[in-house]
């Protein structure tokens, strides 16, 4: 297979992705050393007029249309996309194999959260050497720091998922409930929805990704980074207060628990069952594409507050396109990368398929943003979230192993939900689980 | 020892060329796999740096620390103690449930027989995988006729909830062979001479007594290939729980050791403690089923 | 081990009991009293209905699409468009179905006559060359029986990537070549029907031994072959976890892979969650025609490898 094998044996020496306190806003901080070069082969690169295949994995919807666009326009540089399943993590397993096999694609679609997993790996590329710098300024700030490492860039981003609440007008208006502001207003309405057969939504055990963003909102901060060693703290004050919040709504069965963004979930937001959904950005595309039927009926509101006129939000999910280390042709791949997200042709299908929150800062209009708007009953909603992204704290940090994480959330919420015991005792489990698992990986970790 | 002689150098020349290329592959498919998992759970990586990034990443001997860690995990173990009832329960009804099939097939007049025999039969031509997807179909609350009819006379029924879900599996599993197991047992049926029958029958023995004194002890060795086979089948259950996982809050990432191992090794990334939990498993599969050919044996013996 | 003991009589066996099937056949036993006919017959009717109830859900569904299969009554038509539907699931990206089939078909075709043969020759050769270390070489290959093809797969995957062969068609083909279990039938089964005199006879005339191996003894064999063909057949068929772990290009994917990626998929497409019904009614189908069909070959031979 590939020269960059990073099979089990010996591993190749690294190139040192370094440089002191440089961390900025992902808040990084690594230690130094010397600066090594790759220990393997360098990639052969394209020759002139070369015609070259790269193969891309990814499952956002729609990315189809901009794949083709760039086959169209690039008949040299063939780009292979290849959808892969994205329930419960599968994506990432078959990527991490992929890595550990050495054959793994040549880009890929890696969420934020998961980057810093795949240099655990060393499976992603440093883009420093193909002109990484120059495109910097393209997008937002902290989201291009968000796969900064040191002095190397590791992703190009592509979009971020702001959070929002989505809901049934027609039926909150029928019932009479105003559009909860705060989170005692949420509560009262699911109280109210309750009481007319509904239910408000589900809270899902399995959904790592959508907890960490509620306490993300709350004001936590799971993961820090001192010199080389790693703080967690899971079961801080704010997470604690969102466990204790959603508990109480599960205890007095004011939720559904059952998985959402599947087949059940999607047959209760078809029939009404379910009006409401705390979810991001790139949900609309979801519920356009999932209940066509009710078009027209939803309207889209601000994450509820914790305090009534606070303005505070997150992030669930948001992308990037990284390069693999392995891929032969780095600098073609990193060309497509940026392409796919600046390209303003690029950009407006991504809209379309419903990406999220574009990252970077040009190329789409305030018009893009609207495609579902009648959807949304005509409203702008787009807005929301883009006063939503305005609100998040960009400060927050993900671990070193995010994946195992939402999985160690999984596994603890599904056995407090069907078994017994407390939503904190959720958090105080898998606190100890990370800080384990951290320290299994050989990594230098403080419990917070 | 005594030196081979010359027709047995023949023997093992001639043998050695009809044997080499099974041998050869068995050698690269099972052999070298299961040393390199031994090797492999032996050993751990240790980084320096946050990110082990900067060459901070090398794989160190660690003796058994893999195996410890795999059995204190409680998920592990548990997933273990899942299959171990599911096989205590699943496997005696599949076998009993294949039996009757095949005694009452056997009984039965002509006619049917055809049409029932290819009916029980058909799941077995079903995918592991496109069963469950399918019976997940037939268990989602929302979309499943039978919660629907369930629900419309007041029965609230959910075949998904923490509960019910390993029967759901094992129904599954069940529906798919207990027609391939019936097959077998009426295959091993049609071996027992007729007269046997005449002759009980003459001696004014019932079908019933036919059927347990007669055909049961007859079939007991297809019996027992059938539970050897369903007992390694148990302990590799995956593809049930990994297809009805998103459905439902009911199963875990370690819902079974097979998933456990999956999940360790691909999603947490985790390849030395998964080579431990794939040693582990073998270990067990080894020890259940010799362990239920020694029990079978022995009593074989006394009974005979 | 029970399981290994050598059976050097099954073939014998095996004779008395074709003679004993026909005997039946002939015969027959005198018919049952009434009431235990409908007995059986209304309890083999209950089995019925629990076997090819999803299968009748599967056929109702095939005939509906996404919202048909959310939003109306599981058991029972709506708007039935099968050939539409299914046309669309076959036109789906180019007939990627098409071509996961025809994968399957390659791994478990290919990989089954391949099984088949080598199982032959070694069973063979560990049924009629006495050679030192001949229990110990069969123990060996039998403990291969009962180790879990799942445990396997990972380390399996690994090594296989060192040598360059994971993500190949090779990657699912080589290891399903492998069959522990067919060896065992085989040798059994060798051990019966081929005679030595006949061999001795061969030898004779001075044929080689690879002639013999395929003129004679593979003739003699037959049966059995069918049995470990088809065994082997559904076994690579229904296997999920090697390609699950081997492959990660979905050009070559068999279809029970690709139809969970469509699963995995169908909360972004929607329309996924028809094709995979209409997916899996196809896959169905075909292979339980040939179910019925061959139920009979499942038969002739199943039980050589019973322990006795």
């Amino acid at each position: 297979m590939s020269a960059s094998g990073t099979g089990p044996g010996p591993r190749p020496a690294r190139r040192t992705v370094l440089g002191g306190a440089a961390a900025a806003a992902a808040g990084f901080a690594l230690a130094g050393c010397g600066g090594s070069e790759y220990g393997e082969g360098e990639p052969k690169g394209r020759k002139k007029g070369e015609k070259i295949t790269l193969t891309f994995w990814s499952w956002v919807p729609g990315i189809d249309q901009p794949v083709a666009l760039w086959n169209s326009k690039n008949p040299d540089v063939r780009i292979e996309l290849e959808q892969v399943s994205a329930v419960n993590g599968a994506q990432y397993a078959k990527m991490h194999a992929a890595v550990k096999a050495g054959n793994p694609p040549d880009l890929g679609q890696v969420e934020y959260p998961i980057v810093p997993s795949f240099l655990l790996d060393d499976g992603l590329l440093d883009l420093t050497k193909y002109g990484a710098a120059g495109v910097k300024s393209k997008f937002e700030g902290w989201q291009w720091q968000q796969s900064v490492f040191g002095d190397a860039v590791f992703a190009i981003p592509q979009a971020s998922g702001p959070m929002g609440l989505f809901l049934r007008q027609d039926l909150f208006d029928r019932w009479e409930i105003e559009t909860p502001a705060t989170w005692d207003e949420y509560e009262a309405a699911a109280k109210a929805i309750r009481r007319k057969g509904a239910w408000i939504e589900t809270f899902s055990a399995t959904n790592g990704n959508r907890f960490a963003g509620l306490a993300w909102q709350a004001g936590a901060r799971w993961f820090a980074v001192d010199g080389d060693t790693w703080t967690v703290s899971i079961d801080d004050e704010p997470t604690r207060r969102v466990a204790d919040y959603w508990e109480a709504l599960v205890r007095q069965k004011l939720i559904k628990t059952v998985p959402d963004r599947q087949s059940v979930w999607y047959k209760d937001i078809q029939t009404g069952a379910i009006p409401a959904w705390v979810g991001a950005s790139w949900g609309d595309a979801l519920l356009v594409g999932n209940a066509p039927k009710t078009a027209g009926k939803w309207r889209v509101a601000p994450l509820p507050q914790w305090k009534k006129g606070e303005n505070a939000s997150a992030n669930w999910g948001g992308s990037t396109t990284a390069v693999f280390r392995g891929t032969q042709y780095p600098q073609d791949a990193m060309d497509f990368a940026v392409w796919l997200n600046t390209d303003p042709e690029s950009v407006k299908l991504l809209i379309d398929g419903g990406y999220g929150w574009p990252s970077a800062v040009s190329g789409w209009t305030d018009a893009d943003m609207e495609n579902h708007k009648e959807f949304f009953g005509g409203q702008d909603y787009s807005k929301v979230f883009q006063e939503a992204g305005k609100a998040v704290d960009t400060s927050w940090q993900w671990g070193p192993a995010t994946d195992t994480l939402y999985q160690r959330f999984g596994d603890a919420f599904t056995a407090v939900l069907t078994g017994g015991g407390s939503f904190r005792s959720v958090l105080a489990k898998v606190q100890r689980q990370t800080v384990d698992d951290l320290r299994n990986k050989g990594l230098k970790v403080a419990a917070g | 020892m005594r030196r081979p002689t010359r027709g047995e150098i023949r023997n093992a020349r001639a043998a050695s060329g009809f044997l080499l290329p099974f041998a050869a592959l068995f050698l690269l498919c099972f052999v070298a796999p299961i040393a390199y998992a031994l090797y492999t759970s032996l050993l751990k990586v240790e980084r320096s740096g946050p990110l082990g990034l900067g060459g901070g990443a090398h794989e160190v001997f660690t003796g058994l620390d893999n195996y410890a860690q795999a059995l204190q995990d409680p998920t592990f173990t548990a997933g273990f103690g899942r299959v171990l009832l599911f096989g205590l329960v699943q496997v005696p009804l599949m076998i009993v449930l294949a039996t009757a099939l095949a005694l009452l097939l056997e009984a039965a007049s002509a006619r049917w027989v055809g049409f029932f025999r290819t009916a029980f039969f058909l799941p077995y031509g079903v995918p592991g995988v496109i069963a469950s997807i399918l019976w997940g179909f037939l268990y989602v609350p929302g979309i499943s006729p039978f919660v629907e009819m369930a629900g419309s006379v007041g029965w609230d029924v959910d075949f998904l909830s923490r509960s019910s879900v390993l029967w759901a599996i094992a129904n599954i599993v069940t529906w798919q062979y207990a027609g391939y197991n019936m097959l077998v047992l009426i295959a091993q049926l049609k071996s027992v001479p007729v007269e046997l029958y005449e002759a009980a029958r003459i001696d004014g023995a019932n079908a019933w007594q036919v059927a347990r004194h007669i055909k049961l002890p007859l079939i007991r060795p297809a019996l027992v290939l059938t539970t050897v086979f369903s007992i390694i089948g148990t302990l590799q259950l995956f593809a049930e729980p990994l297809v009805l996982q998103p459905l439902t809050n009911s199963i875990d990432s370690g819902y079974t050791p097979n998933l456990n191992a999956y999940n360790e090794a691909f999603k947490s990334n985790n390849q030395n403690v998964a080579a431990a939990e794939a040693v582990l498993l073998a270990l067990v599969a080894c020890a259940l089923s010799f362990g239920f050919l020694r029990v079978v044996g022995r009593r074989g013996k006394d009974g005979a | 081990m029970t399981l290994v003991s050598e059976d050097r009589d099954s073939g014998r066996a095996a004779a008395r009991r074709s003679g004993a099937t026909a005997v039946a056949k002939a015969g027959g036993p005198g018919r049952p009293p009434l009431r235990h006919r409908i007995i059986t017959r209304s309890l083999l009717a209950v089995a019925a209905v629990y076997f090819l109830v999803p299968v009748y859900w599967l056929v109702v569904s095939a005939t509906k699409n996404t919202e048909g299969l959310f939003g109306t009554f599981g058991f029972w038509f709506a708007d039935p468009r099968p050939l539409e539907y299914l046309g669309d699931l076959l036109a789906y990206e180019d007939g990627i179905y098409v071509r996961w089939f025809a994968n399957s078909l390659l791994y478990a075709g290919a990989g089954a006559v391949a099984s088949t043969l080598l199982s032959a020759a070694a069973g063979y050769a560990l049924a009629k060359f006495p050679f030192p270390g001949r229990e110990t070489v069969f123990n060996v290959f039998l403990a291969g029986v009962l180790i879990p093809g799942t445990a396997l797969a990972l380390p399996l995957y690994l090594l296989f990537s060192e040598i360059g062969l994971a993500n190949t068609y090779w990657a699912v083909l080589v290891p399903s070549v492998v069959s522990p279990f067919g060896v065992y039938l085989c040798r059994i089964y060798a051990a019966a029907a081929v005679p030595d005199s006949l061999l001795e006879a061969a030898r004779i005339d001075g044929a080689g031994e690879a002639r013999i191996f395929f003129r004679l003894v593979l003739r003699l064999m037959t049966p059995a072959l069918v049995t470990v063909f088809l065994f082997q057949f559904v076994h690579i068929w229904n296997n999920f976890f090697l390609p699950l772990v081997m492959l990660s290009d979905s050009d070559l994917y068999p279809l029970q892979l690709g139809l969970t990626t469509w699963t995995g998929y169908a909360d972004r497409q929607p329309v996924l969650y028809q094709y995979t019904v209409g997916g899996a009614f196809l896959s169905v189908l075909p292979l339980m025609v040939l179910m019925g069909v061959l139920q009979r070959y499942w038969r002739t031979g199943l039980t050589e490898g019973s322990v006795k």
